[in-house]
């Protein structure tokens, strides 16, 4: 089986590789893993908190080419979002993008888990209860 | 229950049931297995099965007894090891090994809750930074340097790794006798809180191998 071109672009030239100051009440953290396969997945974002916007992302990715490759791409495409934009990003538009194979869908789910555990960590941070604020709407 | 591997009047073999291992070899679902019973059983039936012994039957027996060997074979090896074993039951239980992450994040995604992770966040931890400590060996061994204290520090992370590996396993045996007193019990409801305790022990084992095999390989480069 082949990576697809886009695969290679994102994991020989991954996008935003690195780490922010996990304790800084702006930035969100997001650690996930697959039993699957064993991947472990880190993303960060930077939020302003007067627009909500994703102003950085930050990731690193243990694991295939197409798990670093769904991670790369997520930082991509969360950056400059608001929060509510980028939980609207599902695995299946990552899965298209990078055309990933049926048995590489697990990474795109892990980099979908990365960015709400990332969201999650950070509403958490400025004492927003997800739930609670989910349960609102 | 058990499959019929040959008929009860005239002797001969029967074609090849879709019964789960289990029922192939007539034992309940339960996850301790007397192995010397059930390798017993398996040479007795390999004998009588094997397609050496209908060269000169009918074609249709002889193609019987070939589909009876194989699927003798394919539940004798996935019952005798234990962990197969236990993988194997918690697919019947109706786990998809393969599915859960997804299966978790679409759930996560229809209720608008947090996604609960498969696996426990502290081991996340652990696994994240040991990968760190392996790549910057690794880097290291690249540009031709050795860090004693780094090697000594994952060596004897590996060992604690292990040590966790092996506590794991008999964590596993204490859940087997639980889940098979929950299916004597034949009550449903029972049964599913030890399921669940015991893919989540399957899947933090399968993270530990994982992690013991990569310590290794980045540790014999050198």
């Amino acid at each position: 089986m082949a990576y697809s071109d886009k695969v290679l672009d994102h994991y020989s030239n991954p996008r935003n590789v690195g780490s922010m100051d996990k304790a800084s009440t702006d930035v969100g953290t997001g650690l996930v893993g697959a039993p699957e396969c064993g991947d472990v997945m880190k993303l960060q974002i930077k939020v302003n908190p007067l627009t909500n916007v994703i102003e950085d992302a930050k990731f690193k990715t243990f694991g295939c080419g197409s798990a670093i490759a769904s991670s790369s791409l997520a930082t991509e495409w969360v950056k400059g979002k608001t929060i509510d934009e980028a939980l609207q990003i599902k695995n299946t538009e990552i899965v298209k993008e990078l055309a990933l194979p049926p048995v590489k869908i697990h990474c795109s789910v892990l980099a979908e888990d990365a960015i709400r555990a990332a969201i999650g960590d950070w509403k958490k941070k400025q004492g927003v209860g997800v739930t609670a604020e989910m349960a609102a709407k | 229950m058990r499959a019929a591997h040959f008929c009860n009047a005239c002797g001969k073999v029967q074609p090849a049931m879709p019964v789960d291992y289990f029922t192939f070899f007539g034992l309940p679902r339960k996850l301790n297995v007397d192995l010397n019973g059930l390798e017993k059983e398996f040479y007795a039936l390999s004998r009588r099965l094997h397609p050496d012994g209908f060269f000169s039957a009918s074609e249709v027996e002889r193609l019987w007894s070939l589909e009876q060997s194989s699927q003798l074979n394919d539940a004798y090896r996935t019952l005798k090891d234990p962990i197969r074993r236990t993988e194997y039951l918690l697919r019947l239980e109706g786990v998809e090994l393969e599915e859960q992450s997804k299966q978790a994040t679409e759930a996560a995604r229809a209720s608008g809750n947090l996604k609960k992770q498969v696996v426990p966040p502290a081991l996340l931890e652990e696994v994240f930074e040991l990968n760190m400590q392996l790549e910057e060996l690794r880097a290291n061994r690249k540009m031709g340097e050795k860090d004693d204290a780094l090697e000594a520090e994952l060596s004897g992370q590996k060992k604690l790794l292990e040590e966790k590996f092996d506590a794991l396993f008999s964590e596993l045996k204490g859940l087997w006798s639980e889940w098979d007193q929950a299916v004597e019990s034949e009550t449903e409801p029972a049964r599913l809180p030890i399921r669940d305790k015991l893919l989540d022990l399957v899947n933090r084992r399968n993270y530990i191998r994982n992690l013991v095999r990569d310590v290794n390989e980045a540790l014999e480069i050198g």
